[in-house]
Order: structure tokens, then C-alpha cells, then sequence
């Protein structure tokens, strides 16, 4: 059996996770800027 | 259902709920399957403690393959159709798909390195799932390096559906080559060989994935939407101006 070994885990899901998290920001980001745009939009006479 | 959502306006007004709804199941599934995958599943007898990134690697893999068939089967309603939401929820699709297929070869690099003693192997399942990944990026640099968008996505949805061929190919390739990597333990005939305290927290970090897919490709459609509005206005005022 592979001895240790959490030092990979962590790694993993660090990587797995943070990727995850930067996908996120982006995406919310993203909506929060266009959905305040069309609201602008809108609000114009 | 695909003609009902084939009006932008018919889709905001269905999807309101839909991505904070995603995003808070993804939130608690994750928050159990992390919890499950590194403190309550059992090491395995041969890989330990190193088997846990089972649990953030295989989910990947299986919705990076998921996506990819979306966006093509989005593809080929686009290019048939010319359904407007088709081809927005393709284009929306492919950073997700992208981000997953990365996500799957770093994390099985991690993997490689204590169980095969190598991060990188050229065998059939790992190069099939690197051709996956830049088949993605090769879509997202076609969106945006063509201007006429109407252009772009029929080339996109083209492209999506060549790189198709390769979503059997990285499914059976550990069937049809021998290979370093493992044959498929829970999708394959006679089903599941994993033991129920681990089948488990895959489950529940599956269910994660998908749920933040489904937040994300909501989000990120709805944003589209509100982006082609806004240009679409300022053009038209920018065409009414003197």
C-alpha cells in the first residue's frame, strides 16, 4: 500500500477546487456586469 | 420545450430562479462530498490515502465528456435550426467543459504521480482526454477570433461536431489499448465494482459537479443574453445618431 500520500490529496483538491472557484467569480462577475448594463438600459427614458 | 425556450425573453423569464437554485445545491454538495471524500470514506487497500482524489478527479472527467456532448447535440440544434439558444447555451457551455477537462488532467497528473510513478504518461486515455481539452480551447479561440458572430458559431458548431468523434475514443480507450490507466470501474457493463463507502461520496461530488454546471451555464446564458440586448442597443443608437 502507498504509504502517505495526503500531501497529493490536498494538492488535488486544492487544484480541483480553486479551479472551480476561479470559473465561478468569472461567470458571476460576468452576469453581474451585463444584468446591471441591461438594467441601465432599461431604466433610460 | 427547446422550441419554447427558443425565445430569448420566454428563457430569462423561465431561468430567473434557476442559477441561484444550482448554485446553493452545488454549494451543499460539495460541502458533503469534500467532507465524505477526505474524512469519512475508507483509504483502499492498495493506493491508501491517495484514492480520495478519486473523488474530485473521476466527476471531472465524466461532466467534461457530459458537456462536450451537450454542446454538440446545442451544435447540431444551431446548425439545423438556427436556434438562437442553441448556440448561445454551446458557446456558454464550452469555458465550463473546459475548466472540468483541465481540472481532470491536473488532478489525474496529482494522481499518476504516487500510484504510476510518473505525472505523464502518452497512453490512450490520458492523450484522448488531452485532445478533449484542446479540442475545448480551440472552440473557445474560434468564438473569439471570427468578428461576424453568426460566422463564428456555425464554425464553432462545425468544430464541435468533428471533435465529437473523439468522446468515444476517450471512453473506450482503456478498453480498446492496454493501457497505464485503470478500465472504467463504475460506467461499464455489470455495473459498479466500487465498494458503496466509496461509490458514495463519487455520487455526491457527481452530483456537486453537475449542479455547478448546470448554475454556471444558466449564468452564463443568461449574461449572453443581456449582452447581446445591450449592443444590439448601442448600435441601434448609434445608427439613429446624426
Amino acid at each position: 500500500m502507498i504509504e502517505g500520500g495526503l500531501n497529493y490529496v490536498y494538492a488535488a483538491y486544492a487544484a480541483a477546487l480553486g479551479g472551480l472557484t476561479v470559473l465561478t467569480l468569472i461567470i458571476v462577475l460576468r452576469a453581474i456586469h451585463w444584468a446591471r448594463e441591461a438594467k441601465k438600459l432599461e431604466e433610460r427614458p | 420545450m427547446i422550441n419554447f425556450l427558443a425565445n430569448p425573453a420566454r428563457f430569462m423569464g423561465a431561468t430567473a430562479w434557476m442559477a441561484p437554485v444550482f448554485g446553493a445545491l452545488a454549494l451543499v454538495l460539495f460541502f458533503i462530498g469534500v467532507r465524505l471524500g477526505l474524512f469519512a470514506s475508507p483509504a483502499e487497500q492498495y493506493q491508501g490515502e491517495t484514492v480520495r482524489i478519486m473523488y474530485v478527479h473521476v466527476p471531472a472527467a465524466w461532466w467534461s465528456l457530459g458537456i462536450y456532448t451537450f454542446m454538440a447535440g446545442a451544435s447540431f440544434v444551431s446548425l439545423v435550426w438556427r436556434h438562437a439558444m442553441a448556440d448561445l447555451a454551446a458557446r456558454a457551455a464550452a469555458p465550463i467543459g473546459a475548466t472540468f477537462a483541465a481540472i481532470c488532467l491536473i488532478t489525474g497528473s496529482i494522481w499518476g504521480a504516487p500510484t504510476w510513478g510518473t505525472w505523464w504518461e502518452w497512453d490512450g486515455r490520458l492523450t484522448s482526454m488531452l485532445i478533449l481539452f484542446l479540442t475545448y480551447l480551440g472552440y473557445l479561440a474560434l468564438i473569439s477570433a471570427v468578428d461576424d458572430e453568426e460566422k463564428a458559431s456555425r464554425l464553432a458548431a462545425i468544430l464541435c461536431l468533428v471533435g465529437f468523434v473523439n468522446i468515444p475514443i476517450v471512453h473506450f480507450s482503456v478498453e480498446w489499448w492496454s493501457t497505464l490507466h485503470q478500465p472504467a470501474s463504475v460506467l461499464r457493463p455489470g455495473g459498479s465494482s466500487i465498494d458503496p463507502s466509496m461509490r458514495t461520496p463519487l455520487f455526491v461530488m457527481a452530483g456537486a459537479y453537475f449542479s455547478l454546471f448546470a448554475a454556471l451555464l444558466i449564468a452564463h446564458m443568461r449574461a449572453s443574453v443581456h449582452r447581446r440586448r445591450v449592443e444590439a442597443a448601442r448600435l441601434r443608437a448609434g445608427g439613429a445618431a446624426p
